[in-house]
């Protein structure tokens, strides 16, 4: 049976008819993975002497027992950032005689399949080899090897389980975010544990007792029957729904009626987005990346890189637009037509988004003036790059808009809809990331960081004032591409 | 109204319409049958504007469709929910459709309250989104959110697909109003009989081509019966003609 859903997964990604554009997005992928392992490799193989190096009164194999689970807790936390789910339409198949296992198994089996899980091989696996079977002998070898696998099970259906529960609810990401960061925090910060010293006690005695490595095995196969069980029972989760159906009322905002038809568009967005579980946690996300700030301008290192800041900035105020814009009109594929035949001129259509992007970046400016904690400057650098987001970044993902013609279909089984946020959804971003310091970096090695953030502004601010004309461009390029994406929203 | 000239879509090398001249004018009620993949709904997309024909134009009002935006003005269509706005509810739907003809909320509850029959207490204040109506009802709001448009253009594409008897004949009804008031009407469908009624002019598509252009008389029933009785018993067999198994859109 998996052999014939694979088959299946197969056909479904070469026919559908954006290939094209998902294999070039897999392709750099998985040259940037390529590279990535190649340093990993070459990590693991100077484990030893890097390890001396840091930890010089230590034995290099005392050292490494310290390291094993910080590792897992850094992967865990990347993985919940950025490991894919698997997703297998599955209602096609649920009627059919095929067991309800067969189904859930698979789906939790092809979980494995990650990168994710090759980088504690590439790693350790060079270390164990070089140092620990030489020192320590093979049966202390071998439960390493087992403990390792074993963690990066467990940490690999960890991360599917509570990005399935984020999915479902965005609050959850926040919280487990949340959890993750005191939980390192906890370490690094303030020292009310180690994890270092936790990793010492457990493969220290595992080099005793190899037995122990049976563990994290356990451990491992507990969260593979958890996920299967979570899987199984959310098969239904559509008919659970439905049972308890809330009064849905209409809304109006009285605010937006101001701007006529294009303020309709806009509450027709906002409910959208409020509406649909997946642009609902784009927007959640966004409010949690408000907290950036903390990370950059409370870390020492990074206090007087300014360029650091105007990342930080561009971030804080444009991410609404990177989170939700970069699938533009995606999130309309399908009453796509509707709104082709409508009385509504596409030069209206794209100054909604205009002005909600515009209010997007304006609420998020306003949102992190408290960063001014840090110093006037910060403030000055967001207002910055409050501009640019709404000068250029919004004409930028507006002109991805229009070279887009992937359906989302937000309607349709909300429960099995997985994809969205993964690792090809932040490659898409940096498209919009890099801009500003093509223009910013080479002034300031000039020396001219007043220039070169005033450039920035001053950008902005022609992009603003004169969005009519980008207007006019955007449209005229949207006619010449209307046909096409019309046909990629038709195609379900 | 609407003028169509050596109108050409071929999906890869299959013709789906080819229709060298056709002209449609105002006030007539016409109707388009056809089976499965004869071209009808991908006629009416290239009349819409959104899909690119290979060759010819289609003319609005003496204006081509293709680039224009005239034409939404008078013109309303309801084909698949791909019309409608699936997470509003339908009364914000209706709002939305009335405000970009500037009409108010006020004037919107008025026109609705006109078509509680055709709602059957089953679409207003039910505190559900659009997604969550059947199909059905669906159907009933992109068919009123037409008529609140005051068209001149009015097309339909399967309208008596989804809809209980009852309302079938109420659609009729409301479609032969439409008519009597010199609104264009454009309708396609499978059911024989319901057409036949509404229409005064029968298109019949077969392969993408115009095969028959009949004006509705007491025998148009009976001819478009034989027509679609292929090798039934009793019919005469056509043994040119191939149904295709889906609908080829």
């Amino acid at each position: 049976m998996i052999k014939t859903f694979l088959k299946h997964e197969f056909k479904a990604f070469w026919r559908s008819k954006n290939a094209g554009k998902s294999l070039a997005i897999r392709i750099v992928m998985a040259l940037l993975i390529l590279l990535l392992m190649l340093y990993v490799v070459a990590a693991g193989f100077f484990m030893g002497p890097i390890l001396k190096k840091v930890f010089p009164h230590d034995s290099v194999i005392f050292s490494f027992c310290g390291f094993v689970l910080v590792f897992f807790v850094f992967d865990l936390f990347s993985r919940i950032q950025l490991q894919e789910l698997p997703t297998l339409r599955v209602q096609p198949y649920l009627q059919l005689p095929i067991k309800r296992n067969a189904i859930v198994g698979y789906l939790t089996f092809t979980g494995l399949f990650s990168v994710f899980n090759l980088w504690p091989v590439l790693l350790f696996w060079p270390f164990i080899f070089r140092h620990l079977l030489p020192a320590s002998g093979s049966l202390a070898s071998f439960s390493f090897i087992v403990a390792i696998f074993g963690l990066s099970i467990f940490n690999n259906y960890l991360a599917l389980y509570l990005k399935r529960k984020s999915n479902l609810n965005g609050w959850v990401f926040l919280l487990i975010t949340a959890v993750m960061i005191l939980l390192i925090m906890g370490d690094l910060e303030w020292h009310l544990y180690s994890i270092r010293n936790i990793s010492y006690l457990f493969f220290g005695n595992v080099l005793k007792y190899p037995m122990l490595s049976i563990v994290p095995l356990v451990l491992a196969a507990a969260m593979f029957y958890i996920n299967f069980l979570y899987l199984k029972q959310n098969l239904y989760l559509e008919e659970l729904r439905a049972r308890k159906e809330k009064f849905k009322s209409s809304t109006d905002f009285p605010i937006l009626s101001y701007f006529g038809p294009v303020g309709d568009l806009v509450a027709n967005e906002v409910k959208l987005i409020l509406r649909n579980k997946r642009p609902r946690s784009a927007l959640v996300m966004s409010l949690l990346f408000m907290f950036y700030g903390l990370i950059f301008y409370s870390n020492p290192g990074m206090k007087n890189s300014e360029g650091f800041k105007v990342f930080a900035g561009m971030f804080m105020t444009g991410i609404f637009m990177i989170n939700y814009g970069q699938f533009m009109y995606s999130w309309q594929a399908s009453h796509f037509d509707g709104l082709m035949v409508s009385k509504i001129s596409f030069s209206d259509f794209l100054k909604a988004k205009y002005l909600m992007f515009s209010t997007a970046a304006t609420t998020a400016f306003i949102l992190t003036t408290p960063y001014v904690y840090f110093g006037w400057r910060v403030l000055v650098i967001h207002l910055m790059m409050y501009l640019w987001n709404m000068g250029v970044t919004t004409t930028i993902v507006l002109y991805f808009a229009n070279r887009n013609a992937r359906r989302i279909d937000l309607g349709k089984g909300a429960s099995f809809n997985w994809e969205g946020v993964g690792a090809s959804q932040w490659i898409l971003s940096l498209v919009l990331m890099l801009p500003p310091f093509v223009i910013y970096i080479p002034l300031k090695m000039l020396g001219l960081t007043e220039v070169a953030l005033t450039a920035l502004g001053a950008i902005g601010l022609i992009g603003i004032l004169t969005r009519s004309f980008w207007i006019k461009i955007l449209e005229a390029d949207f006619h010449k591409r209307k046909f096409s994406i019309l046909e990629g929203f038709r195609n379900k | 109204m609407i003028q169509i000239k050596d109108l050409k879509k071929a999906y890869s090398g299959v013709i789906v319409v080819n229709i060298p001249e056709l002209e449609i004018k105002k006030g007539e009620s016409v109707g388009l049958v056809g089976n499965n993949g004869a071209g009808k709904t991908t006629l009416f997309r290239m009349i819409l504007d959104l899909i690119r024909p290979d060759t010819g134009t289609v003319t609005s009002n003496g204006e081509p469709v293709a680039g224009g935006e005239k034409w939404k003005n008078y013109t309303a269509a309801y084909l698949d929910e791909g019309f409608l706005i699936d997470y509003l509810t339908p009364e914000e739907y209706f709002y939305f459709i009335g405000g970009l003809h500037q009409l108010s909320h006020a004037h919107v509850d008025d026109f609705l309250s006109q078509h509680a029959d055709f709602f059957n207490g089953e679409i207003l204040n039910r505190g559900k989104y659009i997604r969550d109506l059947s199909k059905g009802n669906q159907a009933k709001v992109g068919i009123v959110s037409c008529l609140l448009q005051q068209p001149e253009l009015f097309m339909l594409d399967e309208p008596f697909a989804n809809i209980d008897p009852t309302t079938q004949f109420r659609l009729k009804n409301l479609i032969k109003e439409q008519a009597a008031k010199g609104v264009t009407t454009f309708v396609s469908s499978h059911d024989l009989n319901h057409i036949t009624d509404v229409c005064d002019r029968i298109l019949l598509m077969e392969k993408g081509k115009i095969i028959k252009d009949l004006a509705t008389n007491s025998s148009t029933l009976d001819e478009l019966e034989h027509y679609f009785a292929i090798g039934q018993v009793g019919a005469p067999a056509a043994p040119e003609l191939r149904i295709d198994p889906e609908e080829n859109h």
